[in-house]
């Protein structure tokens, strides 16, 4: 094939890669919905919360995926730049990402929810001086916050529908505060002495502060961190010590973390057990009650509580069952 | 019967042996018979497919075409009789062992799987090794040892197989004369003792002195039988295409012909 | 971290005693892969085992660690196989195809570690975690696994030693004796892989070539038998084993696996350099010790070559000339000295010096001529 012949098609070839599909954006004249990006399930869930019928809700993360180590595929890259806004937690949770985010924040609205919490609130990374955690939505109240960063971004890229976005919002802190205080109420099941809360991972830090226990992982905030030795070690002793009944695995962490542990608490003559899976970086699927931001934490806290040996329907005894979700 | 005949008197019987190397002819529709009882060189320029000739008899190098008969029957089968001493190039010589535990890898084809060497075959290995009078060296590193004491453990290796039809790739190459003349006493003890032998040869200078029978390589066979009747200046000019040198030992390697001087057909 | 410790402590000691021999098995195998300039397969291997992880996964739906390290095996014998057919059939040298199978595998299971990372049950399933492993969460059940893979597969090295030997010294000539060369070969690569599997959870596929390759390279500098060599090879890897294990469990965030690795190579980087005759400092020392051996002798020269000027063989020379003769050579002025504790030579005045009658006789003795002039 002589070189005439090939340049055109070549030309042809290479800008039918500049031509992809493109986006349509902010149609909302129309009335068509918002393309909503976020990161996490518990974000995605804020934003159909906040946002009802006007968004259409894309969570990149799924069920059981560890944001920490999540890489942003080629789909996912598409779906970013098609969106009209996007929502991440920020504060490194989406340690993979960073750069993907922030190409994106150039060309679409990108929110970080968690750092619209101020740094007052926000609890340090022990390791990472000058980090902070961001499992902020462990803390309910935080996570109504959090809330109100959606709204307030919604309602600024889409102003015509702020009062639609208001109202949601309302509702919906409204329905976080209950469960705010449902889960306090819940917790104080458990003697006070008693509250010990071992997971694979430093997740709960903002749990243990808002709910009272004292929290503590085999892993650093990070699971890309790989747990040592004297880890598994430390974290035997400190069970063992305190005569911990239930360590807890997480749907997004491997099992094997906690296994080992709970095999060096049995070689050290204690038997803790494993008291359940708790949703901590992800959360259920869609569908079941731990599919939602307020199930998935109704779902933990009544996990804990009764691997205690507590019932956690004991904390309504006498009342009417809080309204269903 | 006539075949009786041949086969107790032929100890290689070879037909169309052919070598392609992607589509390239290294060997080309050989044929050739060695009786038993001599020893033969294989000659020809580089390139000329001696070694691959070798390699292919023994199976190591597949044959587009070609049938084998050692001592009439198929190569497999006669496995025992026969011993091979591959150039020393083809062995990394820092491999940590002795000389003795290499003489002894002589004796593992008898031994068959799993078993281990024991008291007879290290008696038999500084046998050997002394019959090529290098017995001093049985606990040296192979690492250690010059080209020529190289070359004797290969022997001594080959001798403990008592094979009786041996194939040599370039035995003398880069030996000093001492060692080649241990290297010819013991060749010549074979004969003695009935044994076959061919070798890959790149001194057309020693030809005469050292074997019985010889083949003139080039790709094809250009001649092969009795070096008195073979080894002719005609026939090296074919085999060498035009140039009748006679190749230096040290140039054989380097793939130069240089024209020295031009013997007398005979000497 | 005291000897009590260690057999108390149940994580210290399943830890440790994976890791020993997780190092025991690789260090030996990996000896011949090592001699027969393979070590590089090791390498290609262990990556290409990667998407059989992944697979392993996708395929079963399980997340039991028997299911993935079957498919991990899998995958590493179709790496070999790839580099075999390759390399045999086409132009591509075996260190290119080593280099495309290493990479090409690896890459794919890459993509598939991405793609399944979107699956619920993905993360628990800790595929991640194959890429460098996680030594400090192995459990006795994890042991004995090991074990029931790793001692046979040293058993057979065992069984098969001669054959082995004869393998990777000299397979033509092995072929011409009659063994099945080829399956031989079949062997050593599914001993190998057997090593590789059972490494996967400890050190995990990147590091795995380093358990496999450093023990046996660090053995070598210590012994010329090969007997010894695989024997010490093992122990090295066990004493890496146990050594990086100890060490993370002292030092809170220590990754297991990687601190293994680097106990490993401070074995090879100390042998290297403190083997005797192998290693680098004993050669510097060597040949340091033939220089100044050279050197005094030149001096010794230079004072011969100057007293046969002379009718008297004692006479005396200036220091000055002899540095001259010495130009280039190194001091003449130390080399004076040792002459002088020698008893060779002797400083006459300042800044003369003269042969003594024993330096003459050694001088005419070496060099020849004046001979009797004593």
């Amino acid at each position: 094939m002589s070189v005439i012949r090939v340049s055109p098609l070549l030309l042809i070839f290479l800008l039918s890669f500049a031509c992809g599909p493109s986006p349509e954006r902010g149609d909302d004249a129309a009335g068509s919905p918002l393309n909503v990006v976020a990161t996490t399930g518990m974000i995605g869930d804020l934003a159909v919360s906040v946002g009802g019928e006007r968004v259409q809700v894309i969570s990149l993360m799924g069920p059981g995926v560890d944001p920490h180590l999540y890489k942003a595929s080629e789909g996912d890259v598409g779906r970013l730049t098609a969106a009209d806004i996007i929502f991440f937690n920020g504060l490194h949770l989406e340690g993979r990402m960073a750069k993907v985010l922030e190409r994106m924040s150039a060309r679409v609205p990108t929110v970080a929810v968690a750092e619209a919490i101020g740094e007052g609130r926000l609890l340090a990374d022990p390791e990472y001086r000058g980090s902070a955690d961001p499992h902020v939505w462990f803390d309910v109240s935080m996570w109504a916050v959090a809330a109100g960063a959606v709204r307030d971004a919604l309602a600024e890229l889409d102003p015509e529908h702020a009062e639609h976005y208001r109202a949601n919002a309302s509702a919906y802190i409204e329905r976080l505060d209950i469960l705010h205080r449902e889960v306090q109420r819940k917790a104080e099941l458990i003697p006070e002495g008693q509250r010990v809360l071992v997971t694979a991972h430093d997740a709960f830090n903002y749990f243990g502060r808002a709910y009272g226990f004292e929290v503590r992982g085999l892993q650093g905030i990070s699971t890309s961190a790989e747990a040592g030795t004297a880890d598994v070690q430390d974290l035997a002793t400190f069970i063992v010590q305190r005569k911990i009944p239930a360590l807890f695995i997480e749907s997004s962490v491997p099992v094997r973390t906690i296994e080992a542990v709970q095999a060096a608490v049995r070689a050290r003559g204690f038997e803790t057990a494993i008291g359940g899976e708790l949703f901590s970086d992800a959360m259920g699927s869609p569908g079941t009650p731990s599919g939602t931001y307020t199930g998935m934490v109704t779902h933990n806290i009544d996990t804990i509580v009764s691997a205690f040996g507590y019932d956690p329907g004991a904390a309504f005894a006498g009342e009417a069952a809080p309204a269903a979700d | 019967m006539e075949s009786d005949d041949l086969n107790r008197s032929t100890a290689i019987d070879v037909t169309d042996i052919t070598v392609a190397y992607r589509e390239k002819p290294v060997l080309w529709d050989i044929d050739l018979q060695v009786p038993r009882g001599v020893l033969m060189a294989i000659v020809g320029p580089n390139g000329a497919g001696k070694t691959t000739l070798l390699k292919s008899i023994l199976g190591l190098v597949p044959m587009a075409a070609g049938n084998v008969r050692i001592f009439g029957r198929p190569y497999a089968e006669v496995r025992r009789r026969v011993g091979y001493v591959p150039q020393r190039g083809s062995v990394d010589w820092d491999f940590p062992t002795t000389v003795l535990d290499l003489v002894m890898m002589g004796a593992y084809g008898a031994l068959g799987w799993v078993r281990r060497p024991g008291r007879a075959e290290r008696q038999a290995a500084l046998d050997a090794l002394e019959r090529v009078g290098v017995r001093d060296l049985a606990g040296r590193q192979i690492s250690q040892l010059s080209g020529g004491q190289q070359q004797r453990a290969f022997l001594a290796r080959a001798l403990i197989q008592d094979a009786d039809l041996y194939f040599m790739d370039e035995p003398f190459q880069g030996v000093d004369a001492t060692t080649e003349r241990a290297i010819i006493d013991i060749l010549k003890q074979f004969r003695e003792q009935g044994k076959t032998v061919l070798v890959v040869h790149h001194d057309l200078q020693t030809v005469p002195e050292y074997f019985d029978w010889v083949i003139l390589l080039n790709v094809r066979r250009i001649a092969s039988g009795p070096v008195s009747e073979v080894f002719t200046e005609e026939n090296l000019r074919l085999a060498f295409g035009g140039k009748v040198g006679f190749l230096s030992p040290h140039e054989a390697g380097s793939g130069e012909h240089h024209v020295l001087e031009r013997k007398g057909a005979g000497d | 971290m005291d000897l009590l410790s260690f057999f108390s402590d149940y994580t210290l000691r399943t830890v440790a005693l994976g890791a020993a021999l997780l190092g025991a098995v690789s260090g030996s195998l990996g000896t011949f892969a090592l001699l027969r300039r393979q070590a590089l397969l090791g390498d290609a291997m262990s990556h290409a085992a990667l998407p059989g992880i992944a697979l392993a996964f996708l395929v079963t739906g399980s997340k039991a660690p028997l299911v993935i390290l079957v498919g991990a095996g899998l995958a590493g014998w179709l790496g070999a196989w790839f580099v075999i057919k390759v390399t045999g059939l086409t132009r591509v040298k075996e260190d290119s195809a080593l280099g495309l199978v290493l990479s090409v595998f690896f890459g794919v299971g890459l993509v598939l570690l991405t793609w399944i990372q979107r699956r619920p049950d993905a993360s628990q399933a800790g595929l991640d975690s194959y890429l460098f492993g996680q030594a400090a969460t192995l459990v006795q059940k994890d042991l004995v696994a090991m074990a029931v893979l790793g001692v046979p597969a040293l058993l057979l090295m065992l069984l098969f030693w001669k054959e082995l030997k004869l393998l990777s010294f000299d397979p033509e000539f092995a072929f011409s004796l009659g063994y099945p060369v080829r399956r031989l070969d079949l062997l050593l690569t599914t001993l190998l892989v057997v090593a590789i599997v059972i490494g996967l959870q400890t050190v995990g596929v990147v590091l795995m070539s380093a358990m496999l390759v450093a023990p046996a390279a660090a053995a070598r500098q210590w012994t010329d038998r090969l007997g010894v060599m695989v024997l010490l090879a093992a122990l090295f890897g066990a004493a890496g084993g146990m050594g990086g294990a100890v060490l993370s469990s002292s030092v809170r965030r220590l990754p297991t696996g990687p601190t293994i690795v680097l106990f490993i190579s401070a074995l090879v980087l100390v042998s290297l350099l403190f083997a005797p005759n192998r290693g680098l400092l004993w050669a510097w020392f060597r040949r340091l010790r033939s220089r100044r051996r050279l050197e005094l002798r030149a001096v010794l020269e230079d004072l011969h070559a100057l007293s046969l000027q002379h009718e008297d063989p004692y006479h005396s020379h200036r220091t000055a000339v002899l540095r001259a003769m010495s130009e280039g050579h190194g001091g003449a002025d130390r080399s004076l000295a040792e002459l002088e504790s020698q008893g060779l030579a002797r400083r006459v005045g300042a800044d003369r010096w003269a042969l003594t009658p024993a330096g003459a006789e050694e001088a005419a003795r070496w060099f020849g001529g004046g001979e009797g002039r004593a």
